[in-house]
């Protein structure tokens, strides 16, 4: 019996055999998207960047053919799709969050495959800003947050924040709002956890401390949990912003923040030079989104009695 | 074909690898009886601390022995815990891991990149000068092969050592150790503070291989560890010559195919965990039909 089990599984090892070759037997450049987990915003950025490949002209199937795998946010799993991506010869590994992007710029050291990323808050600290790597960056407009902040709540104090400390994007985002704060004249009580479980205490935390409001990161154990946190702050009467277009969609009252789709579709723009041959990763420098956007929630910002003014009330688009 | 190949020489680097920190699993787990959760945190603290040597310059070799040391002061303090607080097994474990969870970070600072200029144990001068001429991939799998060979030549040598039987009788029969005059607190200790060094020299070369360290790269392995130490020997379960620490590769290597056949058939996303639970559950479940079938025919 002992031998079935191995049948089955050289069975099964054949079949993944197949499915290998069938991907390197068409001539069709493959681009292997390794996506950290599965969340709106890097949802986002994989349309936008599949869309920003359609815009320059290229066509899946013809073009190029992709070949999406997603980590669910285990860091050894992100590992083992880049290697794979590597084995299998990709034409270009697209890399999406931090963790998957430093997955694949090891694994492609083998073949210097070039490496694509998305939704890195610091590609310099990551040490992905030099070799054939680059990509978009999606760093926290901090100091637009801030403004929008005090010009919704001209009298507000403090803000709250909760962070996952072993997230270095939000390390470093907290270090920055606690800078900038005083210029704005507020000052940021932070709150940092460790897992997901401990935010709704940090919430409790915050809100037992009097904030005048919290304001989000683009910290993904919080944002897996910001609706229970909103639930919280809705009957504290507290607003929350968010930091980018979802949060705000799903119940935050404003954001001054970036759109995940845009970036992605900025990345996908770079990948397509480089599949087509016209630019090189080392010839392009990492981006950043220059442009921010307010999005708004009419109902949220009613339900905490806020109104709209000046600038604010003409630009911000109401997200849905 | 070579993209099969480079396939198979992936997949059997990180089994190879990640056989070391299901050696240490194996030696808590099967031999001493001792459910030690440690390991979430034992393995990232050998990449945290090769991370900020290969950081700053140090040597990359050393690095292997630094981790083996930062892991067996880990296993020291659940040993301390457990044996002289008379903290719970399990307990003992979860307080180790939670309070590696900040000190990796206190050693690291943040989750930690390496550059490609630094030099890790696979590319360094005398790696180079023996397997110069071998692509990197193959010869991340040589150099780990030697390492996981030379440990598991170690162990079996430990384990027919006055020490090692010991260890073994703590696990199958505590009352004898005691009625032999012995310790069996410091040998729990031992066992711990060799399991882990092992668990974090496996957490070193998955950072010299990936060149980074992250906070929450130790989720999950205690996990990991167990499946491979009981895949390992179901399968091996009639064949008396395999040693223990053969089979844990084995089931090292077993379980990473496994992740990559669900990589390669290229489903949904979101069934990847399911797909590598169904064979896993495949795998036991032969081994164990194995040994019915056994016993109906005897």
């Amino acid at each position: 019996m002992k031998k079935t089990a191995f049948k089955f599984f050289a069975a099964a090892l054949a079949i993944a055999m197949l499915c290998a070759l069938s991907a390197c037997g068409s001539t069709v450049p493959v681009i292997g998207i390794n996506q950290y987990g599965e969340h709106a915003s890097l949802d986002n950025c994989r349309e936008g960047f599949l869309q920003g490949l359609a815009d320059a002209g290229l066509v899946e199937g013809e073009d190029y053919s992709i070949d999406y795998q997603n980590a669910g946010f285990d860091d050894t799993i992100a590992g083992q799709i880049a290697s794979n991506f590597s084995a299998n010869n990709v034409a270009i590994m697209c890399a999406i969050a931090t963790p998957s992007a430093t997955a694949c710029f090891a694994a492609a050291e083998d073949k210097d495959i070039p490496v694509i990323f998305t939704a890195i808050t610091d590609p310099v600290e990551a040490n992905l800003d030099e070799g054939n790597v680059t990509g978009t960056s999606d760093k926290l407009p901090v100091e637009a947050q801030l403004d929008l902040i005090r010009k919704l709540q001209p009298e507000a104090k403090t803000i709250g924040i909760i962070y996952t400390t072993s997230e270095p994007n939000s390390v470093s985002a907290i270090a920055e709002y606690k800078e900038k704060a005083g210029d704005y004249g507020f000052t940021i009580e932070s709150v940092g956890v460790s897992a997901q479980s401990e935010v709704t205490l940090a919430a409790d935390t915050l809100i037992s401390k009097g904030v005048d409001c919290f304001s989000n990161l683009t910290d993904n154990n919080v944002v897996g949990v910001l609706s229970s946190i909103l639930e919280k702050t809705n009957e504290a009467g507290i607003p929350v912003y968010g930091s980018e277009v979802e949060q705000v969609k799903l119940g935050c009252v404003a954001s001054a923040g970036i759109d995940y789709y845009e970036l992605g579709r900025q990345t996908g723009a770079m990948a397509a030079l480089v599949l087509s041959g016209k630019a090189t990763c080392e010839e392009l420098p990492f981006e950043t989104i220059s442009e921010y956007g307010y999005y708004i929630n009419s109902s949220a910002l009613s339900e905490m009695g806020i109104t709209l003014t000046g600038d604010v009330a003409k630009s911000a688009v109401e997200a849905k | 074909m070579s993209t099969f190949l480079d396939l198979m020489v992936g997949t059997l680097t990180q089994g190879l690898i990640y056989a070391l920190l299901g050696y240490g699993v194996y030696i808590t787990y099967k031999i001493l009886d001792f459910p030690d959760l440690t390991v979430d945190g034992s393995f990232p603290l050998g990449a945290a601390v090769t991370a900020v040597l290969l950081v700053n310059g140090v040597n990359p070799y050393l690095t292997l022995l630094a981790a083996l040391v930062s892991g067996a002061l880990a296993g020291l303090v659940t040993g301390l815990i457990h044996v002289r607080v008379k903290v719970r097994d399990l307990l003992a474990g979860i307080i180790t891991m939670t309070a590696l969870f900040s000190i990796n970070l206190q050693i690291a600072g943040s989750n930690l990149t390496v550059e490609r200029g630094v030099d890790t144990i696979f590319t360094a001068g005398p790696t180079m000068a023996l397997l110069g001429g071998v692509p990197l991939i193959y010869r991340k799998l040589l150099v780990s092969a030697i390492i996981v060979v030379a440990f598991k030549l170690l162990l079996d040598i430990y384990f027919k050592t006055k020490n090692g039987l010991m260890l073994r009788a703590v696990g199958d029969n505590a009352t004898l150790v005691t009625a032999l005059a012995t310790d069996k607190g410091k040998i729990k200790i031992t066992g711990l503070v060799i399991s882990n060094a092992l668990v974090a020299l496996s957490g070193c070369i998955v950072c010299h291989e990936q060149r980074s360290f992250s906070a929450t790269m130790g989720t999950g392995q205690v996990v990991f560890g167990l499946a491979t130490v009981i895949i390992g020997t179901t399968i091996f379960k009639k064949v008396g010559f395999v040693k223990g620490t053969t089979a844990v590769i084995v089931g090292s290597v077993i379980y990473k195919t496994c992740i990559q056949i669900a990589i390669s058939l290229g489903l949904p996303a979101n069934l990847l965990k399911l797909i590598t639970a169904v064979l896993f559950l495949v795998i036991l479940a032969l081994g164990n039909i194995q040994k019915g079938g056994v016993k109906k025919n005897a």
